[in-house]
């Protein structure tokens, strides 16, 4: 018994050091959650100029307004399986190589709302850029993704007969 | 289960240096780390800011322990209640049909699924052995009764 108490004790110790190096190796980054820079995702504006992140909320306006393109970069046989209603698919992988002339042909002025799958947002980022550096002026990348789009009950389509729904 | 010192050792050095460099890879990236947390869903952004900043370095601390041996069976404690909570974890998500990436050994990831829990399952076998198999440390407690 003494000796399961003695493993419980390190086991709570090493927990309690992990905490203090994390404090202390982390100080900036704690200082900037503090003043809220990564309230919507994990990555730093800085690093993607000329984009804008926005939130599912956001998003939501512009689908529902119509006042946007809404752009799915995740692999074709999971957007076909379901997608944002009205979304175009291109994948990030393909949009490195060519953008096709349909996306080039939105306007270039008007918002491009990018999204890719579980807030995983590497590859809708990429494709933003890549987009942006194409000429589209107003690229925004909607940070919580298919993820949390299906999570807030939003609208979802399919391209295979019969799995239309109203809801995810 | 496995007692035989020389291949406890190997177990420790092997089990805690994929933790050290697991973790190593994590911490490196913080952002990256916290971002893949919050695509499993479980927890908000206050939160899997907190666990990406914390899991890393008990990953490292728990392997380094492990290999140099200090706290041999509180440091197998730690790695194996992580696996547990890992392979639970990569349960939860494929039945939720999740489709994110594990954020198990950063850059190189892959998806959290079966692949996944085998690999947690093996590591698992190995801290069940050092925390069962090891013993107490003779130099504190004596021959091991277990």
């Amino acid at each position: 018994m003494r000796e399961e108490g003695r493993v419980l004790r390190q086991a709570l110790a090493l927990a309690a050091l992990s905490v203090l190096v994390a404090a202390a190796v982390h100080v900036p980054l704690i200082r900037r959650f503090v003043r809220g820079d990564f309230r919507q995702a994990f990555i730093q504006a800085a690093e993607y100029p000329g984009l804008r992140l926005i939130t599912i909320e956001e998003g939501e306006e512009l689908w529902r307004t119509g006042g946007a393109a809404f752009i799915d970069a995740r692999p074709a046989g999971t957007f076909e399986e379901k997608h944002i209603p009205g979304a175009r698919n291109l994948p990030a992988s393909e949009g490195e190589k060519r953008i096709p002339a349909a996306v080039l042909a939105l306007p270039r002025g008007g918002p491009l709302v990018v999204y890719c799958e579980g807030g995983d947002c590497q590859s809708s980022l990429l494709l933003a850029k890549r987009l942006h550096a194409e000429g589209f002026e107003d690229v925004r990348v909607m940070t919580g993704g298919w993820a949390d789009w299906v999570q807030a009950g939003l609208p979802v389509e399919s391209d295979f007969p019969g799995r239309r729904d109203g809801q995810a | 289960m496995v007692r035989h010192r020389a291949v406890l050792l190997v177990f420790r050095i092997v089990l805690g240096g994929l933790f050290v460099y697991a973790g190593a890879a994590k911490a490196l990236t913080p952002l990256d780390f916290a971002q893949n947390v919050r695509n499993y869903q479980l927890v908000g952004q206050s939160l899997s800011f907190i666990a990406a900043l914390i899991l890393p370095w008990l990953e490292i601390l728990a392997g380094a322990f492990l290999v140099l041996g200090i706290w041999r069976r509180g440091a197998a404690l730690v790695v194996s209640a992580l696996l547990v909570f890992f392979i639970a974890l990569t349960v939860v998500t494929m039945i939720r049909g999740l489709d994110v990436d594990c954020g198990c050994f950063g850059a190189l990831d892959r998806k959290a699924g079966l692949g996944v829990i085998l690999e947690d399952l093996g590591m698992l076998y190995l801290g069940l052995c050092l925390l069962l198999g090891g013993g107490p440390s003779p130099k504190r407690d004596g021959p091991s009764s277990d």
